[in-house]
């Protein structure tokens, strides 16, 4: 080949590349172009290739040609490149589109139950003050239940109206609150105690709109040197302000439980009407806890020295704090699995 | 008990009104359940003074009374007529609203005579039960006055719930002590004086056989009583009081009691033989027939008032009906005793039978004022029913009173505020508990009616409730140790956390089951309950499936089709000796997996239930799990298996057995699984470790075996990823076939199979080494043929 015969060969290809390129109609089209164009079997690469051929002294102007055409070509590709990109992306929005509105593939949904959730809420505000877990056997024995919390032979709670006996060999019986495991931590574990204690129970009652054969209850249990029923209104107060928002208020007046001396009951202010009074608490006042001084007999039972040591102990039933967070008219919602009812109330871990 | 405050006035001055009382007692121990208006539904009633009556002219068994109102004369039909010209009665016109009757009366035609309202009866007015006569006030009243008020039914009432350790509380005496106590206000003791008996009665005998069970016995005769309706203003208070109004006899003794928490019985004396009395215990097979007409049979523990023939009373519960006193009665053995609690607690226990006298028998009566109480009846029996009080025998005497120490710091440290001797001193007085200081501490001495204290503690107890609980501050405990879950506790969680981010509700159900559910798991032997409350919970769950598939019964019948529920709690089996009580997580998933387009159009099934084990498996970091063979009912036989960990069966998952489906009206498959947590949270790993991750790129391989399609494909997945070795960085099954062109009873098992290793690119011949590898012990162990490299 001679330098006029390249430069002719290369003339025509410049024109016949760029004219390829320029009326690509699609990026499949300009690839074909490109490799035709600028390929390994190009006519332009082919002129690169004889280069050899061609006489020295015309050689480096063939080659500066060469590249010249070589970067006309390419050039001519990248500028098809983006108008033919940016004319697909114009086009997406038609050529490729989905009512977006349709239902989207949700996970499928679940949740934790409501009564886990405020149990969870209740004992990690006792966490947070400082208090560790606590638990204990849903089938338990008369003295766990009953005897150890100084209960006396003839209380009615004992009654087979009123407690769930199963029927077998020993004294067991279903237990009908939380506190025995105050009995069994207190055996296991040296003063200082701090423990939060959840749990199921059972009473023998018939189903209604506020009672359940079944309930959760959750309990807590301190026993240190130098607690006072002071310390107690201000721990159940820190749990409510946690629980329910800072502007809490706690009162204590005295109630009886078997197991506390001084015995309370303890209301918070009302956390649906900040304290006004309304429908739901009628004075301001909701009633949640039954609390007090830890009975020095617990002690006496457990090997702890009530001269030493005095404690406090708080117990509330979850349905109820469950029922008024979250309006539940009837606590036998609560056990019936309606999946209308859970996913209202569930909130995912 | 129900306190009406027109009662509670006579004892103590209460200037309160009735809410801010209300308030005040429950902040002092005496919670207010509800204050009632018994009379609240009554309006617009006035005295009337009859004019006239005369008979009906449509009608023999009606008559027509004119009355005076006051400003003008109306006339009546009237279905009675013991009232007569002169009689006060009231009268309700037009207008006016009745408790027992709906709407407002109005005024209408009777047997063609115009009836403008009506006379009222004492049921009508809410007062008793009598609805056989027109009320004739006993008071002068004028015409026209405010009926309500005349007769004094604007009665407010208190609702007490008394705690169960407050014995003395079951009285207005009781709760006036506690008002007088928070008030400041004194203390008075109306009408009560301890003599009006005078000397033993002639003839009558009081023996006790066991002292211990009846400290003390008081037996006062009345005599001469005539049977009658007790003063209206009486019979307003018992009923305001809750209890319904009989005739005086009776009504004395229950007024008698509602004052002073004394229970009081009046026998017939003519009717006890001898006449005497005895207190022993029931003789074996004894029976008495009691005031309710019920044949009881008695005891050896049960605690008796005999006669000198049978026993007449079943003592501190409920007398007999023989020796009932009756309208015909004349003279009457009146009973005032103290009984000792727990044995009446016993016998009201195991009769039934909780009256209002074993009520306050069963928490402790006041041993020295039985005495004031016998005397108050007495009075009132003399004043409502014309009786006069012949003697008593008082056997036994009241037990001298206790005293208790208190320490003014512990006190101070218990209630968490600073009190000087003086002031816990002052704080008892109030409570009229007498204390002295002494050596060392503060001596007091309890009062005989508070039985509930008898340690330090209780009277630290008083002396918080004295000066008010609403003096304790508030603090917080230095507390010195960490809070937290232990990781077993936070591993349960993360199990529910699983489930529900998994999309499973959790569900809480009833640990019962009916009779025809307890052999639900046939290896579980169930717990039967000695004292179940219907036949729903004839004994406790051995699994949690049954509850689970109740509930979605219930959810398929509200038409949510799609269910996919959790529950997590204790299951109940019986043990050799001892029950076992075992934390289990199950999960039933039943019904479409999605229903919303574009969802998969497909049924749950095994492998749902086997992918969400191993899915919860993984997430808690447990390794070595398993599925081992069926594990039998009720499993589907084809579709189930035991889970393992490490080679331990730790529980099952599958499909149930379609009897079951059916059996809960489930229409399609039903997935499960049912696992123990303990050894699943046991087998939860450590904080995982890092292992390399290699940067070099993967060599990839598709094959395909065919083998016998009974071989378990766990078992092959198994075999390959062992002999695929450390070369072998991920095995994916991606295909299963069955049918042309393979011959009948096998299936290709495809694999997508990545070599690679950390440190270097793998080279072709070691890659086909590997699967050659692989291919042979697929080949050794299943007869795998490869099909495809």
């Amino acid at each position: 080949m001679n330098d006029v015969q390249a430069m002719e060969r290369l003339g025509e290809a410049r024109g016949q590349g760029l004219a390829a390129i320029e009326t690509a109609s699609s990026l499949e089209e300009l690839r074909a172009a490109e490799v035709a164009a600028l390929g390994r079997r190009s006519p332009v690469a082919e002129v690169q290739r004889s280069l050899g051929t061609i006489d020295l002294a015309d050689r480096p102007r063939i080659g500066r040609e060469v590249n010249r055409v070589f970067e006309d070509l390419r050039a001519a590709v990248a500028a098809r490149r983006v108008a033919l990109e940016a004319e697909a992306e114009a086009d997406v929005a038609l050529t490729d589109r989905i009512d977006v509105t349709l239902p989207g593939r949700r996970p499928p949904p679940g949740g934790l139950h409501p009564l886990t959730s405020t149990m969870r809420a209740v004992v990690d505000a006792f966490i947070s003050l400082g208090y560790r877990v606590s638990e204990g056997p849903e089938l338990e024995t008369e003295w766990y239940n009953f005897d150890a919390l100084n209960f006396p032979p003839d209380h009615p709670a004992r009654l087979t109206q009123d407690t769930l006996y199963p029927d077998v060999p020993g004294d067991l019986l279903l237990r009908t609150h939380t506190s025995p495991v105050q009995i069994r931590t207190m055996e296991a574990q040296e003063p200082p105690i701090y423990v939060v204690i959840p749990g199921r129970c059972f009473r023998r009652d018939t189903p209604d709109a506020t009672h359940l054969p079944v309930f959760q209850q959750v309990e807590i249990l301190a026993v240190d040197e130098g607690l006072s029923l002071a310390d107690m209104k201000g721990t159940l107060e820190a749990w409510a302000r946690a629980m329910f928002g800072p502007d809490q208020r706690v009162r204590i007046y005295p109630d009886y439980f078997p197991f506390v001396e001084p015995g309370a009951g303890l209301d918070v202010s009302c956390f649906l009407c900040g304290g006004r009074g309304c429908r739901v608490c009628g004075n301001g006042w909701i009633e949640l806890l039954g609390a007090g001084m830890v009975h020095p007999a617990l002690f006496e039972n457990t090997g702890i020295d009530p001269e030493r040591y005095s404690g406090f102990a708080a117990g509330l039933g979850i349905e109820r704090v469950a029922m008024l967070l979250h309006g539940v008219p009837d606590i036998r919602m609560f056990y019936e699995g309606d999946v209308r009812f859970l996913s209202q109330l569930a909130r995912s871990a | 008990m129900r306190v009406p405050l027109g009662w509670l006035g006579e004892f103590v001055t209460v200037a309160l009104a009735p809410e801010d009382l209300a308030e005040r007692m429950t902040m002092h121990g005496l919670p207010v359940d509800r204050i009632v208006r018994p009379w609240e539904g009554l309006s617009g009633v006035v005295v009337a003074r009859v004019l006239e009556v005369r008979d009906h002219p449509g009608a023999d068994r009606l008559c027509v009374a004119r009355v005076d109102a006051g400003s003008e004369e109306r006339e009546v039909v009237v279905g009675v007529r013991n009232m007569g010209s002169g009689d006060l009665v009231p009268y309700a016109p037009p207008g006016a609203t009745l408790p027992g009757v709906d709407a407002p009366l109005e005024r209408r035609e009777i047997r063609g005579v115009a009836s403008e309202g009506m006379l009222c009866s004492p049921k009508e007015l809410g007062i008793s039960g009598d609805h056989d006569r027109i009320l004739v006030l006993e008071d002068a009243a004028d015409p026209g006055s405010d009926a309500a008020a005349t007769i004094g039914l604007g009665e407010v009432v208190l609702d007490i719930e008394v705690l169960a350790n407050r014995a003395d509380l079951l009285s207005i005496l009781g709760v006036a002590r506690e008002v007088a106590a928070m008030t400041g206000e004194d203390l008075r003791l109306p009408g009560i004086s301890a003599s009006e008996a005078g000397p033993a009665p002639i003839g009558v005998t009081v023996e006790v056989a066991d002292p211990d069970r009846c400290p003390r016995y008081l037996a006062t005769v009345v005599r001469g009583v005539t049977a009658g309706s007790s003063p209206l203003r009486a019979q307003v208070r018992l009923t305001a009081a809750g209890m319904r109004p009989r005739w005086n006899v009776v009504d004395a003794t229950n007024y008698a009691m509602l004052e002073l928490g004394q229970p009081l019985h009046a026998f017939d004396l003519d009717r006890l033989a001898g006449p005497g009395i005895v207190v022993r215990r029931a003789s074996p097979g004894e029976r008495l027939v009691t005031l309710d007409d019920v044949e009881r049979r008695l005891a050896e523990d049960d605690l008796v008032i005999a006669d000198r023939e049978r026993a007449v009373a079943v003592a501190g519960v409920i007398g007999g009906a023989d020796t009932e006193v009756s309208e015909e009665t004349r003279d009457i053995l009146l009973e005032a005793a103290v009984f000792e609690p727990r044995g009446v607690f016993r016998t009201s226990r195991r009769l039934g039978l909780r009256t209002e006298a074993s009520m306050r028998f069963d928490r402790g009566v006041d041993p020295e004022a039985v005495a004031e109480a016998a005397a108050r009846a007495t009075a009132l029996l003399a004043e409502w029913a014309g009786g006069k009080g012949a003697g008593s025998v008082d056997v036994g005497e009241p037990p001298g009173r206790r005293t208790v120490a208190i320490r003014p710091e512990r006190a101070s440290a218990l209630l968490g505020v600073e009190l000087t001797a003086s002031e816990v001193r002052e704080a008892l007085g109030r409570l009229r508990i007498p204390a002295r200081e002494e050596a060392g501490g503060i001596v007091a001495e309890i009062p005989p009616y508070r039985v509930d204290v008898t340690r330090e503690v209780d009277l630290v107890e008083e002396v918080g409730r004295s000066v008010g609980y609403g003096l304790v501050p508030s603090t917080l405990p230095g507390i010195r140790q960490a809070g937290g879950l232990s990781p077993e506790q936070r591993l349960r969680r993360r199990l529910a956390d699983l489930l529900a981010g998994a999309g499973l509700w959790e569900t809480y159900s009833f640990p019962f089951a009916a009779d025809e559910d307890l052999p639900f798991v046939p290896g579980r032997e169930p717990i039967r309950m000695a004292n179940p409350i219907s036949a729903d919970d004839a004994g406790l769950q051995t699994s949690l499936l049954p509850g689970l598939l109740r509930a979605a019964q219930r959810n398929v019948a509200q038409r949510t089709t799609s269910v996919r529920l959790f529950e997590i709690a204790a299951t109940f089996r019986a043990g050799h000796p001892d029950p076992v009580e075992e934390e289990r997580v199950a999960a039933l998933l039943t019904g479409p997996v999605g229903q919303e387009w574009p969802a998969e159009r497909r049924e749950h099934d095994v492998l749902d239930a086997t992918g969400l084990v191993e899915h919860v498996v993984d997430g808690l970091g447990a390794a070595g799990m398993g599925l081992g063979e069926v594990p039998g009912p009720p499993w589907h036989p084809g579709r189930s298996a035991v889970v393992t960990i490490a080679g331990e069966p730790i529980g099952e998952v599958g499909e149930l057995h379609p009897r079951v489906s059916r059996r809960f009206d489930l229409p399609g498959r039903v997935a499960a699984f049912e696992l123990r947590v303990g050894p699943l949270v046991a087998a939860a790993g450590e904080a995982p470790r890092y292992r390399d991750i290699s940067r070099f790129p993967p060599v990839h391989r598709d094959v395909a075996f065919v083998l016998d399609a009974s071989v378990p494909a766990g078992d092959v997945r198994a075999a390959l990823a062992e002999a695929g070795g450390d070369l072998l960085d991920r095995g994916v099954l991606f295909d299963v076939f069955e049918g042309a062109p393979l011959p009948q009873g096998k299936r290709s098992l495809a694999f997508s199979l990545d070599f690679r290793v950390p440190d270097r690119t793998l080279t072709d011949p070691e890659v086909e080494d590997r699967v050659r590898a692989i291919a042979e012990r697929l080949r050794g162990e299943f007869g795998a043929e490869l099909r495809a490299g």
